[in-house]
């Protein structure tokens, strides 16, 4: 074979190898443009749904950090304001421990003293504490005077604002009247109108 | 705890005992007669002398403390903070034992109420006002729905406020805790209330906890108009803390040793649901009650089932094939569901949507009997169909993660994703101009 001929031959080869090359490299351009326009649509449902669920789960979030926040706020308010109800309560009962010398104050005593006979029966223990001790004494042995009874004033003094503990004397019944709790057991009412003055809705 | 020389005291009267060293107890009377009363302490009687300690009559049943502040709060059974805030401040004091509805004034549930969970809003949908209890057994994920359901449920559509009161009654402890931090993290304490009775509590105590949350129900209900959904779980130990104590009493025990009064003492606490004429709230109520043995013929899912207004049944079988929820659909009916759904309401096509879910997922139970007997490869065309519809309903539709919400148009597009899969000649259930609008399979 001369030269030329295998010059020839080696071109045709080339030629065709080429031609095939480029058609493969086209359809494989083709293939991937195709597979890229399909993707296309799948990844938009798939980033639509990325999207969606983080849109959900800041949404979610929000809430929870507005909820919570909106929740210690409040909390925090209601420990506020208990304390400022304890500091009331505190600035009461002081007010009281020192209202033993007034004129109401021993009317009160008196009817409390009566009170405990007409529960407990005629003979009693009386205690009170130490301030009110004599005054006391001296509106028992009133008591006892106009209507028989038989009321023992205890000189153990109580540790109380005021008012009197009174008990049966064979000690199965007892009558608490002391102030404190007075105080205690109307407390929860008491309460709500110091919340609402607080918050300024008793205008 | 029984008390002498006692003449005035009533059934049901609140207790204040003393102890010797100043610790106070509360406790009611459970009888009176011969000058003496029984009285039943609920912290328990342990450190009480004979001598020494002191009880006082309360001259009143016990009440609950109530305003719009218990919201966000988290209480002990007896309606005691415990969440180491003070006392709320209260609007009113309820009589824990509540007032009976008047039947002439209730008013018929008809307004839906999403809980984010498919299978109950698609299938099984929560009314306003209406009573479903979910029947579940020992171990199975009540818990897990219970406070799926009080984090996600909703009414929609509508401004009005919507509240979730939680009672927790005879749980355990890491039970408690996890109701308590599912409501904090999802942001949904701040409109509900908790009430937490442990499984360690005396259980006088059980019997109040179910009382007290309903109280406060009512009470944010029908005076502030709210929209509560009222979680009772477990009910199941609310009925043997009643037969605990009824057995102290040495009462007459009726079926399976509890008291004979256990219908009247559920229904109790059941009809403490409802809506009132004239009054925009509504108590809903869902009690979780664990039926003893997987036994549905026990006495306490037996009466529940008689007071309220169908169920939702958990079962054994799909808990263990790792679906949650573990919905037995087949076993579940919401009797009110056809009152709450459909046009103005859900969605048209809900109602038909879900009767045709039932149809098939039966008729795939029955397939998969057939092909469980006969085989696969013995199974007509259309019974393979019934059979990946009814695979495809435990997996697509059922199957829902515990923090998945899905709100109703996705439930029921999930629904007509598993009828696509049938030919449109089995939808018999449905109407034409539905399968035209929403109907995704080949025609």
């Amino acid at each position: 074979m001369s030269s030329n001929s295998l010059e020839r031959t080696i071109d045709k080869v080339l030629s065709q190898k080429e031609s095939a090359l480029i058609s493969e490299i086209e359809s494989a351009l083709q293939n991937s443009l195709k597979n890229l326009e399909s993707s296309k649509s799948s990844l938009q449902v798939e980033y639509d749904n990325i999207i969606e669920s983080s849109k959900k789960q800041a949404e979610n979030l929000k809430r929870q950090i507005i909820g919570s926040s909106t929740l210690n706020a409040r909390n925090k308010e209601l420990v506020i304001i208990e304390s400022a109800i304890d500091e009331i309560f505190d600035k009461a009962k002081e007010k009281l421990s020192k209202s033993n010398n007034e004129k109401n104050y021993e009317r009160l005593l008196t009817r409390m003293i009566q009170d405990s006979t007409t529960k407990l029966g005629s003979e009693i223990i009386i205690q009170c504490n130490k301030t009110d001790l004599s005054l006391v004494k001296k509106l028992v042995s009133q008591e006892a005077s106009n209507k028989k009874s038989k009321i023992t004033v205890s000189d153990e003094a109580v540790d109380i604002i005021g008012g009197i503990k009174a008990v049966s004397v064979d000690g199965t019944m007892s009558l608490d009247n002391t102030l404190d709790s007075n105080i205690e057991s109307l407390k929860p009412l008491i309460r709500k109108e110091i919340v609402q003055l607080l918050r300024g809705e008793n205008k | 705890m029984i008390v002498d020389g006692v003449t005035k005291a009533s059934f049901d009267e609140l207790v204040e005992i003393e102890t010797n060293d100043g610790e106070r107890r509360l406790g009611k009377v459970l009888e009176v007669g011969s000058g003496k009363a029984v009285v039943q302490v609920f912290e328990g009687t342990t450190g009480l002398a004979i001598t020494g300690t002191r009880v006082k009559f309360l001259g009143k049943t016990m009440v609950m403390p109530v305003s719009q502040e218990l919201l966000g709060r988290v209480f002990d059974g007896l309606g005691r903070p415990n969440d180491g805030l003070p006392d709320p401040v209260a609007d009113k004091f309820l009589d824990v034992n509540g007032e009976p509805m008047n039947p002439q004034s209730r008013e018929y549930p008809t307004s839906f109420i999403q809980t984010g969970v498919s299978v109950i809003d698609g299938m099984l949908t929560l009314v306003r006002g209406q009573k479903l209890p979910i029947f579940s057994g020992s171990g199975m994920s009540h818990n897990i729905l219970a406070a799926q359901i009080a984090r996600q449920a909703t009414v929609v559509g509508t401004n009005e406020d919507f509240a979730v009161v939680f009672a927790a009654i005879g749980v355990q402890y890491s039970e408690a805790q996890y109701f308590k931090r599912s409501l904090e993290e999802s942001g949904a304490l701040k409109r509900s209330v908790l009430f937490v009775n442990l499984a360690d509590d005396p259980a006088i105590e059980r019997i109040i906890t179910p009382r007290v949350a309903l109280t406060v129900a009512e009470y944010l209900a029908f005076d502030l108009g709210m929209h509560v959904l009222a979680i009772l779980t477990d009910m199941t130990n609310y009925a043997e803390a009643l037969r605990e104590i009824s057995a102290a009493r040495e009462e007459v025990p009726g079926r399976k040793g509890y008291p004979g009064y256990l219908y009247t003492d559920l229904a109790n606490n059941y009809e403490r649901a409802g809506r009132i004429k004239g009054k925009n709230g509504s108590v809903t109520q869902m009690p979780i009650l664990s039926m003893p043995a997987d036994d549905i013929t026990h006495p306490i899912p037996d009466l529940t089932g008689y007071i309220t207004e169908g169920q939702v049944v958990l079962g054994r079988d799909l808990f263990r094939k790792g679906i949650y929820p573990p919905v037995n659909v087949m076993m579940s009916l919401s009797r009110l569901m056809k009152d709450g759904v459909g046009e103005g309401k859900t969605r048209s096509d809900h109602m038909e949507v879900g009767n045709q879910l039932y149809d098939a997922y039966s008729r795939a139970q029955e397939v998969r009997a057939l092909a469980e007997i006969v085989g696969k490869a013995g199974l007509t065309g259309v019974d393979l169909k019934y059979l990946d519809a009814g695979d495809s309903f435990e997996t697509h539709f059922l199957k829902q993660s515990p923090d998945e919400n899905r709100n109703l148009d996705e439930t029921l597009s999930r629904a007509w994703d598993i009828l696509a899969t049938l030919p449109e000649g089995e939808l018999t259930k449905i109407k034409d101009k539905h399968i035209q609008q929403y109907y995704k399979g080949n025609k």
